[in-house]
């Protein structure tokens, strides 16, 4: 078995807004995402931790790539504090209101921008879209093998082993580099932030030159996107409603702090559970 | 409408055709399938067009049949040994090749929201630069009036449009998607909501073979072991109870305990999150979520499962979900209605006491009555 060794692996992430924060969740349940708590999408962490193992064991130089308003500086930031080398943030108002085909086609663009990559990895969804359609059109729109729901993986003689989780079971697919892999959230959890990239970040909020050094702001007019499609324009589906869904979220009656002889009494009084016990 | 202006009726270009992209496995139909075609047939006569199946595989035999008996006005079959089993360069290459063979393209395609579903819909729909929307509860065919100016020569009345409709932020909202400008609409559907049309023998289709033409390009990744758990069924889905074991269990005994638990009940089934199944404490077919079974039970009893979004798909339906987690945090607190926190090894006995007497006390009348 020859030693594999990769140069640049890509890993794709996103900020969203915290929905267990009750700032900027309108009483309709929609997200104002103004005033929304931000987040890294917690599907997007195990894609941190694969590409992050995947440099440890492989070798090669990770960066991150995002789409989103400036704040999503803070995701990128984080991300170079877990060990990630650099990382490119799309922003652009051309991009409001992308579905997941303008925003893959963005994507796709800002990676080809960038130039050479082994692996590109992304999360399995995303907590405010539920999608998980974005990885798999951009590999498409950058004609590549991909694994989705990815839950294990190996480099061997060049070619990437990857176990697929799948209804009752697993599937190994071994494919050729360049790929894209969708990380599952069975895989292993991130690990702690690392001291040199946190030593490293402090040094970068110093210091704007070097920042922009390591993190670069970048515009559609950068990677040569046509705006009409992205955006809007670009998107081939639109939102045409929502409806708020009463019957579930936020409303768990939560029994604790209490005897389990209490909190087993409170559960039954307060439930119909009993209708359904055998004479 | 803007300045009560009668908005142009807009025509975007179909045949009318709604096909469904089916699913198999070691001979047979996916059930998904089967309930596309279902909610598929609904679509097809809304839009007055035909309602056909496509379907990859090897050694397909009777399978296409059946897709005619389940309501498939065509079906189109793809049979090669490099089909046998899902692999996305392959299947994209034969469905991509298909769908650019129509004149006039269909009006709709549908895929079911599973692994292979959501692996394949995204590439097709990238591919042809149409819409998407994911993991859809529910369709339906209707007019949307578009008078948003961005896109000035999008503006306008759409007649026969799909709608897309989805849970989104953590299934609190209801998202009704629409992409009526582009032919086909595409959309994936979860597994176990739609209702199967009842077989019907009678019922006559088409069948027709579409070539399978791989390019080199296609045979980049390979598929080098699969390992299936063929779900025999449990009656899981049509228990009015349901008691639930997970990885808080801590050891395979623990199902013991929910075995006990589900003894105090009338009609009641043992389910299981993911990872209990895959290390082997009980087998798949009890897996409930979005690669096991979709059920909707009078009461859901979680214990010791932490709530993930692939869990809770196949159960947030339930009449009442009661949580057993000494998390405080756990995910599952978001959704259930009631949520103990502490250790099911000391609530879970307590239940059954108090059940037990409560049976005693409250439920045992004089004369058994029916
Ligand atoms: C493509 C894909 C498909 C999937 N499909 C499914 C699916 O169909 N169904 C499914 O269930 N999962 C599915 N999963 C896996 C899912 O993401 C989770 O990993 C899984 O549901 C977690 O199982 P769990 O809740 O039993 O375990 P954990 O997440 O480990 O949770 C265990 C819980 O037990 C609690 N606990 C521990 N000890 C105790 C105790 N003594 N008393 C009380 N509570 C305790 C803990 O606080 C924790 O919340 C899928 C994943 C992927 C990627």
């Amino acid at each position: 078995m020859t030693q594999s060794s990769l140069k640049d692996i890509f890993v794709l992430i996103k900020q969203v807004p915290d929905q267990s924060a009750k700032a900027g969740i309108n009483p309709d349940g929609t997200i104002d995402r103004a005033k929304a708590k931000r987040m890294l999408n917690p599907f997007d962490r195990y894609a941190l931790q694969a590409a992050l193992h995947t440099k440890k064991h492989y070798g090669g130089k990770v960066t991150a790539i995002t789409m989103g308003p400036p704040a999503a500086l803070e995701i990128i930031l984080e991300a170079l504090e877990h060990g990630v080398d650099c990382g490119y943030i799309l922003s652009d108002k051309r991009l409001a209101a992308s579905d997941t085909l303008a925003t893959a086609y963005a994507l796709h663009k800002v990676i080809k921008y960038i130039g050479h990559f082994d692996l590109i990895f992304c999360g399995l969804q995303t907590t405010d879209g539920d999608t998980a359609q974005v990885g798999p059109q951009i590999a498409e729109r950058l004609s590549l093998p991909q694994t989705t729901y990815c839950e294990d993986f190996r480099i061997e003689e060049n070619k990437v082993i990857a176990k697929r989780v799948v209804e009752g079971g697993y599937e190994w697919v071994k494919m050729e580099i360049p790929a894209l892999i969708t990380v599952a959230n069975s895989y292993h959890h991130l690990e702690y932030k690392s001291f040199r990239g946190a030593r490293m970040v402090q040094h970068l909020l110093r210091n704007e030159e070097e920042k922009n050094k390591y993190i670069k702001t970048i515009t559609l007019d950068t990677i040569g996107a046509e705006p009409a499609k992205c955006g809007l324009r670009g998107s081939p589906t639109i939102v045409a409603r929502t409806d708020k869904v009463s019957e579930i979220g936020g409303s768990c009656k939560i029994h604790q702090g209490a005897s389990q002889e209490q909190l087993v009494s409170e559960i039954i009084q307060s439930t119909n559970i009993k209708e359904f016990l055998k004479l | 409408m803007s300045e009560g202006k009668i908005l142009p009726e807009i025509i975007t270009p179909s045949n009318k055709e709604v096909i469904v992209v089916g699913e198999q496995l070691n001979g047979e139909i996916r059930p998904v399938t089967l309930e596309l075609l279902g909610a598929g047939r609904d679509l097809a006569s809304k839009l007055g067009g035909s309602l056909s199946c496509v379907l990859l595989g090897h050694k397909l035999e009777k399978l296409p049949q059946k897709l005619i008996s389940y309501g498939a006005d065509i079906v189109y079959v793809a049979d090669d040994s490099i089909l046998e089993n899902y692999q996305t360069l392959p299947y994209r290459r034969v469905i991509v090749d298909f769908l650019s063979g129509f004149t006039l393209p269909p009006h709709i395609v549908l895929l079911g929201s599973t692994t292979c579903g959501r692996d394949l819909a995204p590439r097709i729909a990238a591919h042809f630069e149409t819409g998407l929307t994911a993991d859809c509860t529910e369709l339906d065919i209707g007019p949307y009036e578009h008078t948003n100016k961005i896109d000035p020569e999008k503006v306008g009345l759409y007649p026969n449009c799909l709608y897309a409709i989805r849970p989104s932020f953590g299934e609190s909202l209801k998202a009704r998607i629409l992409g009526p400008w582009k032919n086909p609409q595409m959309a994936t559907v979860r597994p176990g909501i739609m209702l199967p049309l009842k077989p019907d023998e009678n019922h006559k289709g088409e069948i027709k073979t579409i070539p399978v033409d791989l390019k080199p390009e296609d045979y980049r990744a390979e598929l080098i072991e699969v390992v299936h758990e063929v779900s025999k069924s449990v009656n899981l889905t049509e228990a009015d109870v349901i008691v639930a074991g997970g990885f808080g269990l801590g050891k395979q005994d623990g199902f013991e305990l929910i075995k006990e638990l589900a003894s105090c009940f009338e009609n009641v089934a043992i389910g299981a999150s993911r990872k209990v199944v895959d290390i082997g404490w009980i087998p798949y077919p009890y897996q409930i979520g979005q690669t096991g079974k979709s059920v909707r039970p009078k009461v859901y009893i979680a214990c010791g499962i932490s709530g993930a979004i692939q869990h809770r798909v196949g159960m947030s339906k339930s009449g009442l979900i009661i949580a057993i987690n000494k998390d405080p945090e756990a995910p599952i607190f978001k959704f259930a209605h009631h949520g103990i926190v502490g250790d099911l090894y000391q609530i879970i006995p307590e239940l059954i006491k108090q059940f037990k007497s409560n049976i005693v006390k409250e439920e045992k009348p004089l004369v058994r009555q029916n």
